[in-house]
Order: structure tokens, then sequence, then C-alpha cells
């Protein structure tokens, strides 16, 4: 996948005008918070609940080292051959290895955020291996080639018109139809023909169980379930950060997770192995691939304060309720991760230099954090990257900035703080900012204030302030003038 | 493998390093959580509460009193479907049942996954030539109309999965309160931990077109429960 997360105003500035995303997004947000409030009633009480689950993901960060040891341990007991890839090359590497030694000519997939991180699908391609996505909003977004507009509905956004030419062209449709329910059942046909022949399948990871080696997949459709089952080789691939202590703690998150996510209970499956198929069973994985990928997260883990994004667990509540993704979608954040969760993760993978406008793009108002079951304090590391970055923080590559821009700051606080320096101030750089002003109002002031002005205007400043003309009319009044008029232009 | 195991293996002494030499952050106490309502239902209110969650994830419930009655729904299903090919699993709901029996005396072709001497023929019958899956389970959980299958020689993954129409059979004493009762139950003793463990929740479906929602999206389109007992 094409990363994109530079250019963010440019896309977010189209997506604005998309009227027709812009009346899904209007409608989605209070949809989707209405059912969650419903469902997350059956808790006796939902804010506890919300707690426990903050507290899971919390000793899950704290722990992770000796949990990943531990889940490994067991997962390798039970049969599963566990593997680790320090990046994203090494991570693509191991499963094209699999693929080739296998001679997979295809690999179904089910949805995983990690592997679109990755660029998986890319590399598959190159090597002549057709990975086909078998969630059908991930179908649909793999096919017309489209970053994932919302973590739960990839191509949510794109019209049936759309999809209808698209399953023409692409799954062998043969009646065209705007019917949502018959392109779904195209597509079904489509991706029946490849889960029956598969002989490989990949999916991603919710949960990795510690405690028992599990490996844990929620979904409604059924195609994790077929990845799991038809093919002879599964390769399932986490990010370090999944792995959870307890069976008790998975079924918790699962939960929260669902409850989140798309506002259910539960979702229609949630699929747990722990190793390969037993003897005598005539389906499912002769073995169990587990690729645990680390992509720049212990890095992370060494910033105590970012540290806490590892917690996310992708349920995508945070997108929901968010006021600035229901205006832009989720294609301006550029990469795998949109909305709140993708402005935490992204600028920590990417790099604070190349996510620049993810965590500016943000009116701080806490609504991703009032949700999160996961218990991340949004704002604050939005907070966080910007100071990092001004810093020109190493490890979080910042990007720092010019030095005349720390000179122009560090004079600029100084003299808004003293009411002398900024009067004196106020006079001295007024007859150079007001050549920029047109009918009053100042929308540039050449290339150095750029950015202030990109999403800023300014009013000229007065002929005269306020504390000018108090003055005056102080004089004024003292000297026998009671209207304080004279010198007025 | 051998390349792919040196690369695993230096890779996991990097990254379990880089995680270990940082101080363990801070653990919050688990807060207490009130336990769910589910707890304290006995059974009849848990059976209400399964069919009630189920049927409005669209699953469509009927109750019988004994085997034999669950035999006699499933030949008014077969009817009403007209069903002329099915898979059934052999675990330990359905096995006492002699459904290939009740097949031969009816005309219905009941395959079983003995049947099959290779995953590929097993495969072709079980995606192309079936009208639908019968299979017992395991559990089934009250807090959310879940069904919980552990799967085995006896009960493949694809007898629930693959056929366009599920038909599960539960005895009502396998229905539990909440997850974690069942949970307890299959993965208690480590020792003995199954390798597949499938939680079902209403027909597979999808909102993924414009977020219009609709059942059958991979996995079946409908699913039939009878309760037993």
């Amino acid at each position: 996948m094409e990363i994109r997360t530079t250019l963010f105003n440019e896309i977010a500035g189209k997506e604005i005008r998309n009227t027709y995303a812009r009346a899904f997004l209007k409608a989605m947000p209070a949809a989707i918070a209405a059912r969650r409030e419903a469902v997350m009633s059956s808790f006796p009480d939902p804010d506890a609940a919300q707690a426990c689950g903050q507290a899971i993901r919390a000793e899950v960060v704290a722990r992770l080292p000796e949990l990943l040891e531990q889940f490994e341990q067991n997962a390798v007991a039970r049969g599963a051959k566990v593997l680790w890839a320090r990046d994203a090359h090494e991570a693509n590497g191991i499963v094209l290895a699999i693929a080739r030694e296998r001679k997979a000519p295809y690999v179904t997939k089910g949805k995983s955020m990690v592997t679109e991180e990755m660029g998986l699908n890319d590399v598959l391609v190159e090597e002549g291996i057709e990975p086909f996505e078998t969630d059908l909003g991930e179908f649909i977004a793999q096919q017309l080639k489209r970053p994932p507009f919302h973590i739960v509905g990839p191509a949510i956004n794109i019209p049936v018109e759309e999809v209808c030419d698209l399953f023409m062209e692409k799954a062998g449709m043969e009646e065209p139809t705007t019917d949502p329910v018959e392109l779904g059942y195209a597509a079904r046909l489509f991706l029946r023909n490849k889960f029956h022949h598969v002989a490989l399948g990949v999916t991603g990871v919710n949960m990795a169980v510690a405690e028992t080696g599990t490996i844990v997949n929620l979904e409604n459709e059924g195609n994790i379930r077929f990845n799991k089952s038809s093919p002879r080789t599964q390769v399932s691939i986490m990010s370090i950060e999944k792995v959870v202590p307890t069976m008790a703690d998975a079924m918790h998150l699962t939960r929260l997770l669902s409850r989140n996510c798309t506002g259910q209970a539960i979702s229609a499956y949630v699929s747990m192995d722990s190793g390969p198929k037993g003897g005598g069973e005539i389906d499912g994985p002769e073995e169990l691939f587990i690729i645990i990928v680390d992509n720049g997260r212990s890095e992370i883990y060494a910033d105590p304060t970012a540290r806490q994004a590892l917690r996310c667990i992708r349920c995508g509540g945070c997108l929901n309720l968010c006021p600035v993704y229901a205006k832009i979608g989720g294609y301006p954040y550029g990469w795998a991760y949109s909305g709140p969760m993708g402005q935490v993760l992204t600028p920590l993978l990417l790099g604070l230099d190349r996510a620049q406008d993810l965590y500016r793009a943000c009116t701080l108002c806490g609504s991703c954090r009032e949700v999160c079951p996961a218990g991340i304090d949004h704002p604050s590391l939005f907070l966080y990257y910007r100071a990092k970055d001004v810093e020109g923080d190493r490890r979080l590559r910042g990007k720092r900035r010019p030095w005349k821009e720390f000179g122009f700051f560090d004079l600029w606080s100084r003299a808004v703080a003293h009411s002398t320096l900024w009067n004196l101030g106020v006079r001295l750089v007024r007859p150079f900012v007001n050549r920029y002003s047109r009918g009053g109002v100042i929308t540039t002031m050449g290339k150095y204030f750029e950015g202030w002005f990109r999403t800023r205007n300014l009013p000229a400043i007065a002929e005269k302030t306020f504390h000018e003309r108090w003055k005056r009319l102080r004089r004024d009044t003292v000297s026998g003038d009671p209207d304080g008029r004279r010198g007025e232009p | 493998m051998s390349k792919e195991k040196t690369v695993g293996h230096s890779a996991r002494d990097e990254i379990l390093g880089k995680l270990k030499r940082i101080p363990k952050g801070a653990m919050l106490p688990r807060p207490a959580m009130p336990p769910l309502r589910e707890i304290s239902l006995d059974r009849e209110q848990m059976v209400a509460t399964f069919i009630e969650k189920l049927t409005r994830e669209e699953g469509v419930v009927c109750r019988v009193s004994d085997g034999s009655e669950a035999v006699a729904r499933l030949t008014e299903i077969a009817a009403q479907e007209d069903l002329r090919k099915v898979m059934v699993s052999t675990d330990t709901v359905i096995a006492p049942l002699g459904l290939p029996v009740w097949g031969r005396e009816r005309g219905i072709t009941v395959l079983t996954p003995g049947d099959f001497s290779t995953r590929d023929s097993f495969r072709d019958a079980v995606f192309d030539e079936v009208q639908a899956g019968i299979t017992g389970v395991n559990y089934a959980v009250a807090e959310s109309g879940t069904i919980v299958i552990v799967h085995d020689a006896h009960q493949p993954r694809l007898v629930s999965l693959a056929p366009i129409l599920h038909i599960a059979l539960i005895p009502t004493t396998r229905i539990v309160p909440t997850y974690e009762q069942a949970v307890e139950a299959i993965y208690g003793d480590t020792k003995d931990i199954p390798s597949h463990v499938t939680f079902t929740t209403g027909p597979s479906m999808t909102a993924d077109i414009m977020g219009k929602p609709f059942k059958g999206m991979h996995g079946p389109r409908r699913l039939m429960v009878i309760l037993i007992g």
C-alpha cells in the first residue's frame, strides 16, 4: 500500500467535498453510538467493564516480554511454529518463503491490519502469488487499490454502481445489479471457489492468549474461519502487543471489542486455535505458523509515554465518534490505520516527521479517549507528539524546526508576557505586517509564515491600538478636550 | 525452512532483549467488576435468554423434549427445505440419533466425515454437494445466544461453515450462563486443549456494502437450532 500520510491536507480537502461520503459519515456516528449504548447496558456497570478492559491492556503493556515468552512456549507446546520478525521486510519474507515452499499459486486472506502495515499483498503480487482479501469490504478496497475507509467497513463508502462495475470486471459477476445483497452474493460465489481449493490461508490475530498459547479471531462473515479450516497451511500474523494474559481476559476483551466496534454483543464468529489440527481431523491446517511482528514497536515501548499506544485493540470505537473523521473519512490518514487510532499509531510507526498533519488534525475534544476500551489518552499523546516533533526527538523521529522558527517563538513568548514589550512590538511590526493587508484582512505574509496562514487569517493591526487611543483619550480629557477627539484622523 | 528458523531466532532474541531492557511500566490493579446478570439465571431462564438472544440475531430456534422428537423435527425441516443431501458430524449429540439410517429410510443422502478418505473429497462434498450441515454443539451461552463447538475428528470445522444451512442440535443441559463457564470447561485442563474452538452467534453476516446488513456472506445464510430437553 502506498503511504500517503504527508498528503493529509490535500486528500482531506478533496474528501470534504465528496458529498456521497459526507452523507454517509453524517449518518454513521449517531447510528453506531445508539447501538453501542444499547449493548453496553448489558453490563451491570458499563464503566466498570470498560475500566476492567483498560486494566487488562495496561497489564499487557507492562508485562509484554514475559507474556510473549509464555505465549510462545505454550503455542509451540501445542504444535504451532512461532516465528519472529523484526520488521515488515522480514515478516513478508517469512510468508513468502512458506508460500513458495508449498507452491501455493494464490493465498486467501482474512482481514489483518498488520499485513496492511507490512504491505504483504504487494510483495506477494510481485512474486507471482495472488493474494485474495476475503472480507467483503477488504476485497472491494483491494480490487480498487484504495486504503481502508474505516477499520470495520473498509469500502463502506463505495457507491453500489462502482462495486457493480468492479464485480463485473474482476469477480465474474454476469448480470449487473445495484442491490448490495446481490453484490455480496456475487462476491460470496467468487471467493467460495477460492476457499474451496486454497492451499494457504493468511489471517491476523485479535488476541494471543499467553496462558494457553491460543490465538483468537473475531469476525462476522466467516471468511477467517474458512482460512482456518480449508487450507493445509495456516499463517497467522500478529504484532507483539496482541498478547493477553488469560482466556478469561480474552473473553472480557471479546465483549468490549464487539461492543465498541460494531455495537454487537459478540461478533458472529469467534475462532480459537491452539496449534494445528489434531490427528484424525479431516480439515483444518496440518501446520500452523504464527508470525510475531515487531516493526518498530519495541522502539515505541522504550518511550514511557508513547508506550500506551500499544494498548490499542483496533476496535475502531474512536473513529465512530471523532468529529474530524466524521468530516473527512478514512482516506486522508494515508495508511492502514485511520481516525484517532491512526493518529496515535501511524506517527509512531512511520516517525513523527512523516505524519506531521496527523497529530495536528485534532480539536483535542477527547471523544476518543472517553470511548476507548483500552484506556488510551489520545489528546495527551497528540500534545506529546507535537512537542517531541518540534524538539526533534531522535527516537520518535521528530522533524525539529529551523532556528529562525525557534528564534521567532522565543521572542514571541517573551513579548507576549510583558505589556511594555508587547506594545513596543506592535508598534514596531505594524508597518511591516500591514503591508500584507487586503481590505483589513491578512491571508499571507510570505513563506516563513506559510504554515501558520494555511488554516488561518489575521485581521490587520489597527492604525491605533486600544491602548494608544486610551492613552490619548486620557491625556486629552485632562488637557480640556472632553470629547477626546482631537488628533483623530 | 532452515533459513527461516535462523532469521526467526535471532529476531526473537533481539525483540525480546529490547523489550526486557526497559523497566516494567506501572500496573493498574484490576478494578472490581460486578458479575454479569446472567450468572444468577436458573436453567429455564437460561434457555429463555438463549432463545431470545439468538432469535434477535436471526437464528431460528425450536425446542423438543427428547432425541426422537429432535429427529422428527429434522424430518419436518428436511421436507420443508427439500433436503436431498446433507453432511452430519458424528459428535456425541448427533451420533446416537442414527441419522444415516434415518436418511436411507427417507431418500436423503446423509454423509459423515468418516465416509471420506481424503480431505479434498471431503472438501468437494461440503462445499458443493450438500444442502445443509447438521452438528451438535458442546455448549450454548445464554449471555448472547452463542453456540460453542469444540472441533475434532467427529466435529470437522467445515460442516458448520461451508453449507448454506447449518442445523445445530443442543441438549438444554449444555446451556451455560456466560462464556467463562464454557471456556473454563474447555481450557481448564491445560494438558488437554482442543486445536480449534468456535463461537457462533447467528448466521454469517456483513454490512460492508453501504452499511446494508445481510446474512450469509461466506458462512451459512441460515442457522436453525433444535433445543433438546
